[in-house]
């Protein structure tokens, strides 16, 4: 069966191909592992940033690559268990010597792999959350995502200022993401008078959340405010909740949005606000060239997950031709903490523990489609 | 045991010993070191499907109470980290024995369900409670195994190896003096025909709680070694996926034998490696050699090789039951 | 207020319940009559919704439509999968079957996962977010019509066991299989029929409890847990076990899970069964003895 996966990787090798005859052919390309969950849970997510490393590979050879080589991609599967993530960094570094390494999303599994990377390889974690990652990082460790910190942080500001709420219940994802988060929006919003009436957790399995919500709505808070990052759950979240009778403000979470989460939550999702690292209706060059690419080769619309695969392999190519070698890391390390990067979402620093300062924008579903708001 | 098999035995341990020695590449080494835990773990399973003859979807239960023992005992009390595995097992055989008391009066497909309701639950309070397990956020940063003061480096795949054999060794020794003793030959007859064997003085149930005990607590010592090696353990541990996975080791290795985990481990990690560009058709390539073995092969491929060794000689009567 | 909440929450669990209900009937009609523990019966289910989604969103046809084509479409696929995964494994012993069942589920399972892709999908229904208020209570058209469904399936599936031809065929092969074929029935075929009207089932629910949230490929495993909590819990092979016992579960989950903790939903239907099978194996509705 020809699965949209290998239509996507032929035309992945035909436009690296065709950007390639460009080049000299003597020179081997830059080999950059790709580890993600490719099955299992969170295999959607996983292809989604997969894609969006492809597409930006794609723009960067097609301008002539990076110090005249070709950027290559590998992709490994983690299965979204910590076992499978070490054996394929493991393979990548150790059996197929790859350059550079780029993982992530479940924590659990970023936790063990940078144990494998440690002080070897280049190392850049793109969505995993656990503040662990960066806290009992290494030299060569980076994390692009926000942490939930940062991001309630911003939120929390517009949520007290903007949002005419007096009370919120919140329903949220039992696990490392969702507890610092509502731990942190407790405080925020108590700071600003806002009262917090309750919050149920789920986990990473359930289906029906109709008892959660029915305690949730017998609250009677203004709004609903759910964290949720797996595209899946949330969608069926945001439907349950209008399905519950629940008239108030629903509020999503700096999670997850993206275009298919609108497309699968159909109008529980009109009007909702959230944050993101990324804004479809951007005006950043870079953005709308990379888009541009991800149309042409994919069949899913461009999303956060899939931004920020793009946006590790735009400052990788950054550092490698700042360094002049991919392979001294000591000089890719420095080159990537050493300066402002101009990238798809905007301009970033990294800080001395690999953690990235991303652009934090308020974005608002608006006629299906995810737009910036103010 | 004497002569040949014993000879053949030893033989095997050594060439098992000298394998990471015959490459350099790391990536291979770790690869042995998953095999040897899962061989472990497929050869605790193998007690109960094998030896007893029924079938426990809630093994990963003990496995993930064993990693998480040993990893909690050396970052919260200070044990020693080569004590985990031993302490691990005992507590995992301790679970086993009061959910064996439990189960085990039922057989079949109802145990089957029984021992699975009993796995999800222990995933599901792994997973709630918070403040002694973490949840779902997992322990991280466990210790890497090591021997007190002798200084040697176990988050190199080889050491692991060496630590992981050794229980993988013992694990084999435990399972071949069970059923040589006369226990051993109570648990066949109490799998092949229940009633007669009660008729003959067979304390059925003790029987069956002796093996399950004695299954759950060498998953458990695997549990430890996996936590000391990943470094990272979530509730996870305890899902279907690894109960699954677990199952189609001793199936398709073959069920009932020594041998048949150790080569169903081998399959299944090698297979994941070979398979790793196929994404989900790997799934599919393992489902589809569990059924094949289910219906066509129920010996597993240990009885694939019996077959060719009976073939091309006269069948001579083996010296250890396997 | 608070009597509206508890309200709510029976009418959330019930809602549930005739879900399971509806999953199970089929799964304790295959171990009534073949004596087959089916771990891939949530697959069938997962087919179902999966067609559903298919028919709909490619062949524009309506839900309602949709729903029967899957189900006739899946009873058939059942056909071809009682005949390569357990009949030849008629004479073994059924933990062999058990895990015959195991590896189609698994083959489904990630065969599907393989083929539909990993992306969620939603089968969308006109159903689904209409709300109907009964009083100060929100129900869902959708899942009205699960309980609909299910209660019309339900005493339709007990009248055809009882009245009809085959119905009385089914219920001697499950009593004798031995005595049965000696009257004359060709067990072979009502055992390829069960298995068929079961899948069928199975698709049937998939249908139309699957639009309740989203589809990945892997509701199947979640299906097939709670269809086997409710059979056991009514007993293998009663149907009027499956009935009572889903609506149990289904209401026992939402208000453990509304008054003590969500953890505690997914923990309940476990531990229910285990009290029930160390207390009364045989189940709580079925008449037969269990195997001690």
């Amino acid at each position: 069966m020809i699965t949209r996966r290998t239509l996507a990787l032929t035309a992945a090798a035909i436009a690296l191909g065709a950007a390639g005859s460009a080049l000299a052919q003597d020179k081997p390309p830059i080999r950059i592992a790709a580890i993600g969950p490719l099955s299992g849970a969170g295999a959607f997510d996983g292809q989604l940033a997969i894609e969006g490393m492809q597409a930006m590979a794609a723009v960067i050879n097609a301008k002539g690559g990076v110090l005249g080589r070709k950027i290559e991609l590998i992709t490994y599967d983690d299965k979204g268990v910590p076992e499978e993530g070490v054996s394929a960094a493991k393979r990548a570094l150790e059996q197929d010597k790859v350059d550079l390494i780029v993982g992530g999303w479940f924590s659990a599994v970023a936790l063990a792999q940078k144990e494998v990377t440690r002080d070897k390889i280049i190392n850049i974690m793109t969505s995993s959350q656990h503040p662990k990652v960066t806290d009992e990082g290494h030299k060569y460790l980076f994390r692009l995502n926000a942490t939930s910190t940062m991001m309630s942080d911003r939120y929390a500001k517009f949520i007290c200022d903007k949002m005419k709420v007096k009370s919120v219940s919140f329903i949220t994802i039992n696990d490392d993401y969702g507890r610092l988060e509502v731990d942190n929006y407790k405080k925020l919003l108590g700071a600003c008078n806002i009262e917090v009436k309750g919050n149920e957790f789920y986990n990473r399995n359930d289906t029906d959340f109709t008892t959660a919500l029915t305690k949730l709505r017998s609250q009677n808070a203004d709004a609903i405010y759910v964290s949720a990052i797996n595209t899946s759950q949330g969608a069926t979240i945001y439907r349950q909740i209008r399905q519950s009778g629940y008239k108030g403000t629903i509020i999503a979470s700096a999670g997850n949005m993206n275009p298919k989460l609108v497309e699968l939550s159909g109008p529980a999702l009109e009007g909702v606000y959230s944050v993101s690292l990324f804004a479809p209706d951007t005006t950043n060059a870079s953005a709308k060239a990379w888009m541009a690419q991800y149309g042409k080769m994919f069949k899913n619309e461009p999303s956060f997950i899939g931004s920020l695969g793009a946006q590790s392999v735009e400052v990788l190519a950054g550092a490698i031709e700042k360094a002049g070698d991919a392979r001294n890391y000591d000089k890719i390390a420095a080159a990537l903490k050493g300066q402002k990067w101009n990238t798809l979402l905007g301009e970033i620093t990294f800080d001395t523990k690999g953690q990235a300062l991303q652009n934090i924008y308020l974005v608002q579903v608006k006629d299906k489609k995810i737009v910036t708001a103010n | 045991m004497k002569g040949a098999p014993r000879i053949q035995a030893l033989a095997a341990v050594a060439v098992l010993a000298v394998l990471p020695w015959l490459t350099g590449n790391a990536f291979l080494q770790h690869m042995m070191v998953l095999w040897a835990i899962y061989a472990l773990l497929a050869l605790s399973l193998n007690i109960i499907v094998g030896y007893l003859g029924e079938l426990s979807f809630g093994h990963a239960a003990f496995f993930g109470i064993g990693a998480y023992t040993s990893a909690l005992l050396a970052m919260q009390w200070g044990v020693p980290v080569w004590l985990g595995p031993f302490l691990a097992a005992v507590v995992a055989g301790a679970f086993g024995l009061v959910i064996g008391f439990v189960a085990l009066r039922i057989v079949g497909p109802q145990f089957a369900i029984l021992t699975l309701g009993f796995g999800a639950i222990l995933h599901t309070v792994t997973n709630y409670w918070v403040d002694l397990t973490r949840g779902p956020m997992g322990i991280s940063n466990i210790p890497p195994f090591s021997l007190g003061p002798i200084a040697l480096d176990f988050t190199q795949a080889r050491n692991m190896y060496y630590v992981a054999l050794a229980f993988l060794v013992g694990g084999i020794y435990i399972c071949h003096a069970l059923m040589t003793s006369r226990r051993g030959r109570a648990f066949v007859a109490v799998r092949e025909n229940p009633s007669l064997a009660a008729s003959i003085g067979i304390d059925v149930f003790r029987t069956k709680l002796h093996g399950f005990v004695v299954a759950t607590a060498i998953s458990g010592a695997g549990g430890a070694l996996y936590g000391h090696y990943l470094r990272v353990i979530t509730p996870e541990l305890m899902s279907l996926q690894y109960v699954a996975a677990l199952i189609i080791m001793v199936i398709v290795g073959g069920k009932g034998t020594i041998v048949g985990p150790l080569i169903g481990a081998l399959v299944y990690v090698s297979l994941l490696e070979l398979l790793r560009a196929a994404g989900p058709l790997r799934l599919v390539v393992f489902a589809a050699l569990l059924t094949a073995c289910v219906i066509f092969l129920p010996g597993g491929l240990v009885s694939l090789w019996r077959r060719l060794r009976e073939r091309r000689q006269a069948p001579e009567p083996s010296g250890a039951p396997a | 207020m608070e009597i509206v909440v508890f309200a709510q929450q029976v009418v959330n669990g019930l809602a549930n319940g005739m879900g399971y209900v509806l999953i199970a009937v089929g799964l304790t009609l295959v171990f009534g009559v073949l004596r087959i523990v089916n771990f891939a019966h949530g697959e069938f289910y997962m087919l179902g919704a999966y067609f559903t989604y298919y028919v709909t969103s490619l062949a524009g046809i309506d839900y309602l439509g949709a729903l029967v084509i899957a189900t006739v479409a899946v009873a058939a696929i059942g056909v071809f999968a009682n005949q390569f995964f357990f009949r030849p494994l008629r004479k073994e012993h059924e933990f062999t079957i058990l895990l015959s069942s195991l590896g189609l589920a698994l083959l489904m399972a990630n065969g599907a996962e393989y083929l539909f892709g990993a992306d969620p999908k939603y089968v969308n229904t006109r159903y689904a977010d209409e709300t109907v208020d009964i009083g100060p209570l929100v129900v869902t058209q959708q899942r009205l019509l699960v309980i609909a469904v299910a209660l019309v399936m339900i005493a339709g599936t007990y009248w055809f066991i009882r009245f009809t031809r085959m119905g009385k065929m089914m219920q001697a092969t499950a009593q004798n299989p031995e005595g049965a074929a000696l009257t004359g029935i060709n067990t072979g075929f009502v055992h390829a029929y069960t298995f068929a009207f079961a899948c069928g089932l199975a698709a049937l629910s998939g249908a139309l409890v699957g639009p309740t949230a989203m589809l990945t490929h892997t509701v199947g495993d979640w299906a097939v847990l709670k269809g086997f909590i409710v059979v056991v819990m009514g007993g293998l092979g009663s149907i009027t076990g499956a009935l009572f016992g889903g609506v149990l579960l289904g209401i026992a989950e939402s208000l453990g899970g509304g008054y003590i903790s969500l953890g505690f939903k997914e923990a309940i239907g476990y531990a229910i069964i285990i009290l029930v099978l160390l207390w009364r194996p045989q189940g709580l509705f079925s008449v037969g003895s269990g195997r001690r």
